[in-house]
């Protein structure tokens, strides 16, 4: 709901109304929350009710059989039901309830449980029956057909590995050294490569061959596009090592820009193979004498989804051999995420026939790797026991727990007793798997008796932790009874946090939480901003991203980093916009920045950006990202669609006056009393999140305030003094708590128990906030958990 | 999930990805024109020239003899036309065996590149599409004439490398389009969804089963939830019965004998797969343009089932005067006129479904090679050998052109096909256009 202006900021010569508006007293009216400290002062709206209106529609709007025996339940807007109260409310004195007194009532009946939503809000919450989100499908399917692989290996190392051949054929009697190659990025000119490998020498620059080794990281889910970049022959596998996604070894006209695309799963490694040739090829010219030099350049470049293209950063290769991974590309209808996190309670008939598609795409991925996959061979004697034992063990993982005697029949044995052959069967057993509800639900089965049946929690640990099945280890841990306490899941908790699915997880869940998992369009007025482009947009993610990455790997994991570290990732280009202090080519390094200017994430140019027009800061972006993500507060849309005053219309007035002119009228206050004191300590953060000290001629005024929830009110300075607070505040906490569990558990908090979220913000809090035992204890009350008594509920027999 | 757009959907189902429902949404699809006359145009080519006393009739007209390289194709004498006199005159980059390939079809030079051959400059890939694509593309932008997959590219033996000797059709300029030469992908590709979805079929009593089991024992609160999946699962069920018919391609899946290896020595036994998976697909009207390309340009298949040891591209190179080498050649090139016999044949005698006649009534094969003489490497006279009333030219004639520029037979065919084009690949070889003298 982001509204991008294109409008210059005209210079201006005005005068002191920041001053005056600074000394304007706010009122704080009509934000209710969530949170278990909600406890507003006296004189609001649930005090008028209680007083004057409770009498006959019940404290919580249930009705009085005598009086009013009807709920209070509708669907008109807070305006309306203003109106009508003034009107004729209370029943024996209409009009003694009136105006702000009216609209606050009406607010507190509105939210309170009067409305479709505050009706959702106040059912009681309980662990639902859920299928896979979109994200847990596409993850459980590569990790279903995973282990019938053999596993890729693990190199902590970054770059590729080239190997250098002496001639243009790829022999290995030809191969002269290997060396790690940070990333492809060649211009050999007419020379050969040059590198300083003792054995360079031997390698001619007329004809030399080049093949780069190991594996891609893709940190995101979606359609990625590879470029070879070379004006020589070349060949591009990637993932599936049988076939290439760029053939280029015939070079044919001018194109020296070879491009692939592949859908691929965010935080996997696929294997990667580069071949490069420097001659002609085909056949030998032998007669040629005179080998005149020609040049070679060579580069691996990629465009992640909705990114534009670079070389591939070395952070994302490996020289390490991965696996081939089973990427489902049927497309599937989006979850719905109407709360801010995948809640998969409700099917469609699009699902559905996406889940059918699906299975039929998985099954002739089986067909086609069956003999790998089964470790046999098309005439071996023993493939057709090697089969069912393949489908034995898929029906294990499918399902998560060993089969019992029935399903093995309906399963197995009744698929392949019904095929006209044994591949047939196979395709059988995976189309049913793929469509049982038994794959496609979590929580299946589960009642108050069995809830905590170990293969129940080693389900609800490996979806929470990876969005994904629960792999061998956890399985037998399930099998051997070891999954009882919260002591034993904690160990499990913690061997899996050492995984690329859990960062992949909870990067995910944390670029979300700064409003940033779609990749933002951070277009700015190149008038203004000539040097601001999108290579600078780039950098930035990738600079927010390495401070994620690096935070989430780190031992102490410690949330408040992201609000108070005084460093910040920059390349020679972001240092040269932002003011620091680096040559034009440096590569990213982490950078101190002067501590009371900029503070962790939260002054980060890419969010400042973002949150920004395009020509001018937006202070109501930025304090409703603070008002909603870190202090958890419930904001409503604004009353009616406001288009924010253009600043030619107003030259004289800075970015913060102008905000506070356009929002001074009460029915914008009850919001904007709240978001604007939270968005003005950011005023220093001009639209491509620049530092600066004034605005027009004017200095910058980046005092705000915030009326805590115990009506408490805190003002602070200037982005530091705001991260400050935050980072000490247990309203941020609980929030964050909150966010993070329905991020990762996919269920609501409450259903855990209505102190849930209090407990695990004490233990959050005693951790030093690290993430990491924060989800441990998520885990871990979330996997060993006793549900509210449930009627006629009978146990399936195992 | 958006709805696809028919070309994502045709692009879907020739590539195998999700289609089920939108099969069973549009049940029409491949039967679009069941009343006007499906036209149909197969090109094959083997390599290495051939021999020209054994292969060329000495008389010109409808009285000529067929001599020991053609003899094969004796039953269909009456529907058969050979083009002597017509020349691939495109030069450029690239040697006599690259251009014969790459320029046969597409009637234009190569571009330059990096692929060297035995003389000549380095060349790359055609500068422009192929004239079986341009007619697929003619037929696919009509919808009476559009097919499932457009076009199919079958081969035999074709070597797993892609360079400028072993692509003969071309989606465009550099964009050359891989034969498939193994039938086992041909008949998923053709079929693979077909058996999924057969297959899916069987599976829904199991399915609906376990669901009403499950649906019995858990918390009622969550019932609903599989509940719903239960009645998506039985109208789907539903709509593969609706649909059987569709599914059933309205023909017998050929049964392909299982575990034939690519190996020189089983040629006959894949060429006969790939014929029948050809002349079922045209059945089925999966498409209206097939190529068979066999081995590649420079072929060298060890042909021993001919009892011919050595490979075919050495042995092309051998002189005039060596009588038992063209021997040899003169029984490679009878085996290729055998493989076209069994084609005609099986056309023949498989009715056209919802028409009149025979398959073979509404197919034109066009027969060819990317040389004239495998030891000179002579692109005139390049061997056009024409079978069947597809395009309605007036067969069983012995024709000579003389030395006409092969483009205005490639002109021919799309006017055979009513695309009326006035040139195909280098205009400068187009001159005076179509020749007249087919029909």
């Amino acid at each position: 709901m982001k509204i991008r202006m294109r409008i210059k900021t005209p210079r201006r010569d005005g005068n002191g109304f920041g001053l005056r508006f600074a000394g304007l007293l706010v009122l704080l009216c009509g934000i209710e929350t969530l949170s278990v400290f909600a406890d507003d002062s006296p004189a609001t709206g649930e005090t008028i009710y209680q007083t004057k209106c409770a009498v006959c529609h019940g404290p919580k709007g249930e009705g009085k059989t005598a009086v009013y025996p009807h709920p209070l339940v509708g669907d008109r807007s807070i305006g309306e039901l203003t109106e009508y109260i003034s009107r004729s409310m209370p029943e024996d004195k209409p009009g003694t309830c009136v105006g702000d007194e009216a609209q606050r009532v009406a607010t507190f009946i509105h939210e309170g449980f009067y409305s479709a939503t505050a009706q959702a809000r106040n059912q009681s919450a309980r662990v639902e029956l859920s299928r896979l989100t979109v994200r847990q499908y596409r993850h459980a399917v590569a990790d279903l057909i995973a282990p019938f692989r053999r596993a890729g290996e693990v190199d902590e190392r970054h770059g590729l590995l080239g190997e250098y051949f002496k001639s243009r054929n790829l022999g290995r009697n030809d191969r002269v050294y290997e060396q790690l190659d940070p990333v492809v990025d060649y211009d050999f000119r007419d020379q050969s490569p040059m590198t300083d490998h003792p054995d360079g020498a031997q390698v001619e620059p007329h004809e030399f061959a080049i093949r780069w080794r190991g594996s891609v990281i893709a940190p995101d889910t979606g359609e990625y596009e590879f470029l070879v970049r070379t004006d020589q022959a070349t060949r591009l596998w990637v993932n599936d090592l049988q076939h290439p996604l760029i053939d280029a070894y015939v070079k044919s006209g001018t194109d020296t820009e070879h491009r692939g695309t592949l859908f691929l799963l965010g935080g996997r490694s696929y294997p990667l193979r580069l071949e490069f040739s420097k001659a002609s090829q085909g056949v030998k010219d032998e007669k040629a004498k005179e080998k005149p030099p020609a040049k070679a350049v060579v580069s691996l470049e990629w465009k992640r989804p909705q990114q534009i293209g670079e070389v591939i950063p070395n952070r994302f290769l490996t020289p390490g051999r991965a696996a081939e991974v089973c990427v489902v590309k049927s497309p599937f209808p989006p979850d719905d995420r109407s709360l801010g996190w995948e809640r998969a309670t409700s099917i469609s008939k699009d699902w559905d026939q996406a889940t059918t598609e699906a299975a039929m795409e998985v099954a002739e991925y089986v067909t086609i790797h069956l003999d790998e996959l089964a470790g046999t061979k098309a005439d071996a004697a023993d493939r057709p026991a090697k089969l069912k034992e393949f489908c034995d063990r898929l029906a294990e993982r499918a399902f998560r727990r060993p089969l019992n005697p029935e399903q093995q029949q309906r399963y197995l044995e009744r698929q392949f007793a019904g095929a006209s052959d044994q591949e047939n069967g196979v395709n059988r057993v995976v189309l049913l798997l793929l469509k049982s509800p038994r794959f496609l639900y979590r929580e299946l089965g589960s009642t108050d008796m069995n809830s905590n049946d170990p293969y129940h929690v080693a389900s609800r640990i490996s979806f929470g932790l990876w969005d994904s099945i629960p792999d061998a280890t956890l399985l037998n841990a399930a099998e051997q009874g070891e999954l009882a306490t919260r002591q034993q899941v904690a160990v499990q908790a913690e061997r899996m946090m050492s995984d690329a699915r859990f960062r992949s997880k909870l990067r995910e869940f944390l670029l979300r939480w700064l409003k940033v998992d779609r990749i933002p369009d951070l277009g700015k007025d190149t008038a203004l901003f000539p040097e601001f482009n999108e290579v600078l947009a780039q950098d930035l993610r990738h600079s927010l991203e390495l401070f994620l990455d690096e935070l989430i790997a780190s031992d102490t994991s410690d949330f408040r980093q992201l609000l108070l570290s005084d460093q910040m990732y920059l390349n020679g280009r972001l240092s040269q916009f932002y003011g620091a202090d680096l040559p034009r080519d440096a590569p990213f390094q982490k950078v101190s920045f002067e501590p009371s200017q900029r503070a962790g994430l939260l002054s980060h140019p890419y969010l400042m950006a973002d949150f920004a027009y395009s020509s001018t800061s937006s202070p109501i972006h930025r304090g409703v990202f603070i008002a909603r993500s870190l202090l958890g507060r419930m904001l409503r849309p604004p009353p009616e669609a406001v288009t924010p005053l253009a600043p030619q219309f107003e030259p004289d007035l800075t970015t913060r006056e102008r905000v506070a002119l356009q929002t001074r009228p009460e029915s914008c206050q009850s919001c904007h009393a709240l978001i604007n004191p939270l968005g003005f300590p950011f005023e220093h953060f001009d639209a491509t999140g620049r530092f600066r000290r004034e605005e027009l001629g004017h200095p910058i005024l980046a005092n705000g305030h915030y009326v805590t929830r115990q009506g408490e009110t805190v003002g602070f300075d200037g982005v530091r003094q705001l991260a400050s607070f935050l980072a000490e505040s247990s309203e941020t906490h609980s929030a964050f708590v909150g966010q993070l569990f329905h991020g990762m558990i996919k269920q609501p908090i409450r259903a855990y128990g209505a102190g849930t979220n209090e407990a695990l913000r004490v233990e959050f809090v005693r951790e030093n906030f690290s993430l990491r035992r924060l989800i441990r204890e998520m885990i871990a009350t979330s996997a060993l958990t006793t549900l509210p008594p449930q009627t006629q509920t009978t146990t399936e027999t195992k | 999930m958006t709805q696809p757009t028919r070309r994502e959907f045709l692009r879907d189902l020739g590539l195998s990805a999700a289609a089920l429902p939108f099969i069973l949404n549009l049940p029409s699809l491949g039967f679009a024109n069941q009343t006007a006359r499906k036209q149909r145009l197969v090109i094959i080519f083997s390599p290495n020239g051939v021999v020209p006393k054994t292969f060329w009739p000495d008389e010109k007209g409808a009285d000529f003899a067929l001599k020991e390289s053609l003899a094969p194709l004796e039953p269909f004498k009456n529907k058969l036309l050979t083009l002597h006199g017509v020349c691939d005159k495109i030069r450029g980059d690239g040697d006599s065996h690259m251009r014969g390939i790459g320029c046969l079809l597409t009637g234009v030079e190569l571009f330059p590149g990096n692929i060297q051959g035995g003389s000549d400059t380095p060349a790359g890939w055609s500068t422009g599409l192929s004239i079986d694509q341009e007619i697929k593309n003619f037929l696919q932008s009509d919808p009476a004439t559009r097919t499932r997959f457009g076009s199919l590219e079958f081969g035999v033996m074709v070597p797993d490398r892609a360079d400028t000797w072993t692509r003969m059709s071309y989606a465009g300029p550099n964009k050359p389009i891989t034969p498939i030469d193994d039938p086992y992908q041909m008949f998923s590709k053709l079929y693979g969804r077909l058996k999924g979805q057969e297959n899916l079929k069987t599976i829904l009593d199991d399915l609906q089963d376990d669901l009403r089991k499950l649906s019995a024992s858990i918390n009622p609160a969550d019932r609903q939830l599989l509940e719903e999946q239960t009645t998506f699962v039985q109208e789907m069920e539903q709509e593969l019965k609706s649909t059987a018919a569709v599914a059933s391609v309205g023909h017998a899946v050929p049964d392909l004998e299982p575990g034939v290896k690519e190996a020189a020595e089983n040629m006959p036994r894949l060429s006969k797969m790939q014929i029948e998976l050809m002349v079922n697909s045209f059945a089925a009207d999966f498409s209206r343009v097939a190529t068979l390309q066999y081995t590649n340009s420079v072929g060298d298949a060890k042909m021993r089932f001919l009892g011919v040891d050595q490979g075919h591209h050495e042995l092309s190179h051998n002189a005039d005067d060596d009588e038992a080498s063209q021997e040899k050649l003169t029984r490679i090139n009878k085996w290729y006129a055998e493989q076209v016999a069994y084609l005609a044949k099986r056309l023949a005698e498989t009715p056209e479904p919802g028409g009149s006649g025979s398959l073979l009534d509404n197919t034109l094969i066009v027969w060819t090679n990317e040389l004239g003489k495998g030891n000179s490497h002579t692109l005139d006279n390049i061997p056009f050998v024409l079978v069947g009333n597809g395009l309605d030219f007036k067969m069983g004639r012995a024709m000579d052109f003389g030395k006409i520029p092969h483009n205005r037979l490639l002109i021919s065919l799309a006017h055979g096909f009513g695309h009326r084009i006035e040139r195909f690949g280098n205009p400068d070889y187009c001159s005076p256009g179509v020749l007249t003298d087919l029909t």
